[in-house]
């Protein structure tokens, strides 16, 4: 049950970086966070008590084993994620280009 | 198995394109557009035949790799999915049209068109696909290629709306990724028709009601239901025009409002209070974007405003719950599509011309320009709901079927922002087409043919679909293509049903 | 089951308002010729008054009421084409302001579409009988009746009507807010009151005093109005007034006065507005203050007005006295429930009808009669009248105004108004024989004028300048316009409150809409501050909202 929480408490983090910092580099960095956090949940859904790798061989039959799934999907994910996170780097570069500053507090020309 | 292989073609195609544009495209100077126009009719076509294969067979499935769902990833073509893709394509199609002349004020034609089919693979896996996890893979590239696509011009405003942009959605996909992982921790399976089955036998619980919670949010976002909204307005004026006009015109309705549709009609199933709450943010969205709408200046920034408040329309629609609640919200989301992105269109079309967006500026342009200015009155008065235009059939269906829920209030709002859609619309257009020209516009061109063509074709929909609407409506609307979509919704969680019998 | 039937119906009363129209959108295609010639654009022009017309007659045929309201929206976009014509500044706006009253109404109408079906199920007009029992009911019948209302130029919708008449070209505000949209609103009250809704007596009571406000305060703003037609336009909602009071009676007389003062009204409300358009044409403006002394040069349009003029205040023997008349009758005839209101209704009626008269006193005497201002002692080959193309309209509905007049009961009654209302006879309180009437008038205005020929050999009595029972107090052209009358009501401290309000367009319903809209815009503008964790902030906030209502 700790370990949830724990992951609850990372996600918090990171939605808290979002939301407070303004520095758009620590924004990205918070998005990090909390992606990794959601990854981790999604890890620990596969979790069964006493379960053993979801590796098959033929020396002994498998009872109980951890749901090989999730892994996968987790894996897509991070991989979504990077793509995410190289893209938005990318953009914080060129606004840092065009705005000289990284706060997003000051980068509010549209509105209204 | 042969019927449904017709069905993976709506990912792979553009895939391919946008592979072969990006690894060709770059050294033959045409070939961008030939390829583009090319990939773009096959898919409108066979988006078509999809209709038909449809109409004939009945839901069709494919498994992916051969793996049999719900083990493996399956795509299924349903009534829904069927009708998304002729919205979405038929209006990429259109929009590639435009991009031939519009886009050559931008370098590097190639990377446009590879992010835009990256994007339109995107929408279509979204929409054909019957797998959670999958749904949510589709939908982080479409948004990905979007993010990109509304940085494209790289100044500065572009940059600022594709962060906020870009930020905001990631978050709304944290969301949804963390409601998939709710539900597969619950359910420990990733086909939605399988998933809905298990849903349906298990009933609603708190687990359920909180991941459906974590969907709103996250496909909300995505749909840009207010008050998930505020990143709109800042990203689609700021895309290229065609990437405006296919962000509003279909990528929001595609991830978001198809998505909520898929999701909590057929895998969660629907319940009052979700209903109420769908119908209770519509019309909020509704309101507050008609309003905001009204105060703005920017062209673009007004038509995006509005997407928010005809987004509004939809939701409400569907949220009724009601057969004919559905069949408007669906009709209103494919006349949306049609006349935003005309509109959209248009409005690329006026800044291809002048050079600005400033409603300000502007004025006089009908005399300059008589094919931008009467699609653009088209497009203007079918949003606003004017008969004979397509939009007044949507909105009547939606007030009908409000009125009949019992929704009187809702009903009467939906009233109000006609009006105010209205009064939004007559500004562009006065500001815009009538009024004295500008000296400084006396030289101002109209725009080339394949611009023109494009808004013709879009303008031309508006205007039949419109009459067969009406046709439709006053000598029954039983058989009607929207019909059959909108019955794949009020089948609810017995979809499941229906799709695992086909898979076996 | 037979689609023609259910779409479509040709009864009485759908027969004789789509006689009048066509018969009205070929006086205007005549006067057209004349009229606008010489202008850009004209192909369109012919092509959406003929869409105008054809979608008119869609209205008026239909019996389904969405396919009424299709042809009914149509209507107001072409009514915005239309005043696109127009070349003055402010007709974008005044096109735009009229669109979005029209548009919105309409939309009303939508929401009362969607309450009859969601009461009786169909939307086949004759199959449909509702009962003003319920909420839902009276809400569908103000939704429905305010389409008409905004249709036909009555109060609170009107506002759109004297912009329109002042900026849209001559022959547009003619035809539509003064001809087809007077037809087609008052038609489809009409059709609503009497067939779609069964009324009750407060909903009558409501009808009767919208109508009363409406004869009154628009012929107030007429009063003091310095334009030609923009007066005019507001004559055009004063008029509604009666319609409306003859349809809110509720009894046969009062129905029949309503729907033949409809037609009344058409006539010589075109009438009017085409006279003037040949003034316009002649001289370039519709200032009062510049206009004057047309009489002599425009012989046959000062007589035509002058008729629709006598016409439209009431005076007998010419058409609007008869249908005035059978309009008070009905209002009389509400007495027998035992209310007093009735008084009222006929006081605001009847001094609207002489304020009319008082006002177009002025206007005659400002284009007609008096002298010419300075501006337009032009050179004389200007002494012409107008082009027959724009003659020919204007003598037809003047003419038609004295027939309908002395032979009200033989032709427009028996003919048009009481097949379409089943009435087979009616009866008329007092004696009131058109044809004697009409001859004791003449005798009457014979005798007066031997009278007036002996009296000038009387001794004379010596006072100050006064002029329509004002003293005129500056004159430094000696040369009085016309405008100077009832400059004084504008000065009377109740009224000049109101004035002052109303030129402030506080009661402009498009203006309060506006300030309110604005007023929400401006709080959510600053709330939309660019700042991006706001906007995520919201999201949250949104979210934890959501998980408070499902999660409860």
């Amino acid at each position: 049950m700790i370990i949830y929480l724990l992951c609850l408490v990372l996600f918090c983090c990171g939605i808290y970086c979002i939301l407070r910092k303004r520095n758009i580099i620590k924004i990205i960095v918070g998005i990090i966070i909390s992606e990794y956090a959601v990854n981790l949940f999604f890890i620990l859904t596969a979790y069964r008590v006493g379960g053993r790798a979801p590796i098959f061989s033929s020396e002994a039959e498998i009872l109980n084993m951890v749901d090989p799934l999730p892994h996968a999907l987790v894996l897509t994910s991070i991989v979504i994620g990077l793509a995410t996170t190289a893209l938005l780097v990318a953009i914080a570069m060129r606004i840092y280009e065009k705005y000289g500053t990284f706060d997003i507090t000051k980068i509010r020309e549209l509105k209204g | 198995m042969m019927k449904g292989s017709i069905i993976p073609l709506f990912v792979a195609i553009p895939l391919a394109g946008a592979f072969l544009t990006s690894f060709i495209g770059k050294k033959i100077e045409k070939l961008p557009d030939g390829l583009g126009l090319f990939t773009s009719f096959i898919l409108f076509v066979l988006s078509l035949s999809a209709v038909r294969l449809y109409n004939i067979h009945g839901i069709l499935t494919y498994s992916v790799g051969g793996w049999r769902p719900p083990v493996g990833i399956g795509m299924v073509l349903d009534g829904l999915t069927a009708f998304m893709l002729v919205t979405v394509n038929f209006v990429a199609f259109c929009i590639v049209i435009y991009s031939i002349n519009y886009m050559k004020k931008f370098t590097s034609k190639w990377k446009f068109y590879t992010l835009f089919f990256l994007m339109l693979a995107g929408m279509n896996g979204v929409i054909i696909t019957g797998d959670i996890f999958n749904l949510f893979v589709f939908l982080e590239i479409a948004s990905v290629a979007s993010y990109a696509l509304v940085a494209f011009g790289t100044e500065r405003h572009e940059l600022e709306a594709a962060f906020k942009y870009a930020v905001m959605g990631t978050v709304g996909s944290l969301f949804i990724l963390l409601g998939i992982a709710f539900l597969y921790g619950y359910t420990s399976t990733l086909n939605m028709a399988d998933m809905g089955n298990i849903l349906a036998t298990n009933g609603i619980n708190n687990i359920v009601l909180m991941v459906s919670v974590l969907f709103l949010m996250g496909f909300g976002l995505k749909a840009a239901l207010v008050p998930f909204h505020a990143w709109l307005p800042d990203a689609h004026p700021s895309a290229p025009a065609p990437i405006s006009a296919m962000l509003s015109g279909v990528l929001i309705k595609s991830l978001g409002i198809y998505a909520i549709c898929r999701i909590f009609y057929n895998v969660i199933g629907i319940n009052p209070v979700m209903s109420s709450m769908l119908m209770f943010l519509g019309t909020l969205s509704m309101v507050i974007g008609g309003l905001l709408a009204l105060r703005q200046w920017d062209l673009k920034r007004l038509l995006a405003y509005s997407s928010i408040s005809q987004v509004g329309y939809i939701i409400l629609g569907i949220g009724l719950g009601t057969p004919l609640g559905i069949l408007g919200g669906l009709f209103h989301l494919f006349n949306h599509s049609v006349f935003k992105s005309l509109l959209f269109l248009n409005s690329g079309a006026i800044e291809y011309s002048t050079g600005t967006r400033d409603l300000r500026e502007m004025g006089g342009l009908a005399q300059r320009m008589p094919v931008t200015s009467t699609t653009g009155f088209v497009g203007a008065m079918s949003i606003a709901g004017i008969p004979p235009f397509s939009g007044f059939w949507s909105k009547l269906i939606i007030i009908i079927a409000a009125v009949q829920a019992g929704r009187y209030g809702y009903a009467f709002l939906a009233v109000l922002v006609t009006i105010l859609t209205l009064a939004m619309y007559m500004k562009v257009i006065k500001y815009a087409f009538l009024g004295n020209l500008q000296e400084k516009w006396n030289k101002v061109k109209e725009i080339p043919f394949f611009m023109k063509l494009s808004m013709g074709i879009l303008a031309f929909v508006c205007l039949v679909v419109g009459l067969v609407a009406g046709m439709a409506f006053l000598t029954g609307m039983d058989q009607t293509f929207i019909h059959r979509a909108s019955e794949t919704l009020l089948e609810g969680t017995r979809y499941a049903g229906i799709v695992l019998k086909e898979i076996k | 089951m037979n689609l023609g039937n259910e779409l479509f119906k040709f009864d009485a009363l759908a027969n004789f308002v789509g006689i009048f129209i066509t018969l009205f959108s070929l006086l205007i295609v005549i006067y057209s010729f004349g009229f606008m010639r010489q202008r850009k654009g004209m192909f369109q022009y012919y092509i959406y008054i003929i869409l105008t017309l054809l979608a008119s007659l869609g209205v008026v045929f239909s019996n389904n009421l969405i396919l009424l309201i299709v042809f009914w929206g149509f209507l107001g976009l072409l009514l915005y084409l239309l005043i696109g014509f127009g070349q003055k500044e402010r007709t974008p706006s005044t096109a735009k302001k009229a669109f979005i009253i029209i548009g919105g109404t309409d939309a009303l109408m939508l929401l009362g579409l969607a309450f009859i079906w969601k009461i009786a199920g169909s939307l086949t007009m004759d199959k449909i009988s509702i009962a003003l029992n319920t909420k839902v009911a009276i809400w569908t019948y103000l939704c429905l009746a305010a389409g008409a209302f905004a249709k036909a130029g009555a109060m609170p919708f009107h506002t759109w009507v004297p912009d329109t008449a002042e900026d849209a070209p001559t022959p547009v505000t003619a035809f539509l807010p003064a001809s087809l949209d007077k037809l087609l609103g008052i038609y489809f009250l009409a059709r609503i009151t009497l067939d779609i809704f069964q009324m009750n007596g407060a909903m009558n009571t409501l009808l009767m005093g919208l109508g009363s406000f409406t004869i009154i305060a628009a012929v107030m703003m007429a009063l003091v109005q310095h334009d030609l037609k923009r007066l005019l336009g507001y004559h055009a909602v004063s008029q509604v007034g009666y319609m409306v009071l003859g349809i809110g009676t509720g009894n046969p007389i009062g129905i029949a006065g309503g729907l033949f003062h409809m037609l009344n009204n058409t006539i010589y409300k075109s009438c009017l507005f085409l006279g003037g358009g040949a003034v316009e044409k002649r001289t370039g403006t519709t200032d009062l203050d510049k206009l004057g002394g047309f009489a002599k040069i425009m012989p046959v349009t000062f007589v035509t007005f002058l008729i629709a003029s006598l016409a439209i205040s009431g005076v007998p023997p010419f058409n609007g006295f008869v249908s005035k008349w059978m309009v008070y009758q009905g209002i009389i005839d509400t007495s027998k429930d035992g209310s007093y209101l009735w008084i009222l209704w006929l006081v605001a009626a009847m001094f609207g009808s002489a304020l009319t008269l008082a006002s177009f006193m002025k206007l005659v005497h400002a284009v007609f009669l008096g002298q010419r201002s300075k501006e337009q002692k032009a050179p004389s080959d200007n002494r012409k009248e107008t082009s027959s193309s724009m003659l020919i309209p204007t003598v037809t509905l003047a003419s038609l105004c004295v027939i309908f007049g002395v032979f009200a009961y033989q032709i427009p009654l028996k003919l048009f108004i009481f097949p379409s209302l089943k009435m087979t006879d009616t009866v008329f309180y007092g004696i009131w024989s058109p044809g004697l009437a009409t001859g004791l008038i003449i005798v009457g205005i014979v005798v007066g004028i031997i009278i007036y020929l002996l009296g000038t050999v009387a001794k004379t009595r010596e006072t100050e300048i006064f002029v329509g029972g004002e003293i005129v107090k500056e004159h430094p052209e000696m040369r009085l316009s016309g405008t100077e009358f009832y400059n004084t009501i504008k000065e009377m401290g109740f009224l000049r409150t109101i004035y002052r309000l109303a030129e402030k367009k506080v009661f402009d319903i498009y203006d309060i809409g506006k300030t309110i809209t604005s007023g929400f815009n401006k709080v959510l503008g600053t709330l939309h501050n660019g700042v991006l964790p706001t906007y995520l902030a919201w999201c949250l906030l949104g979210m934890i909202i959501l998980f408070f209502i499902l999660l409860r």
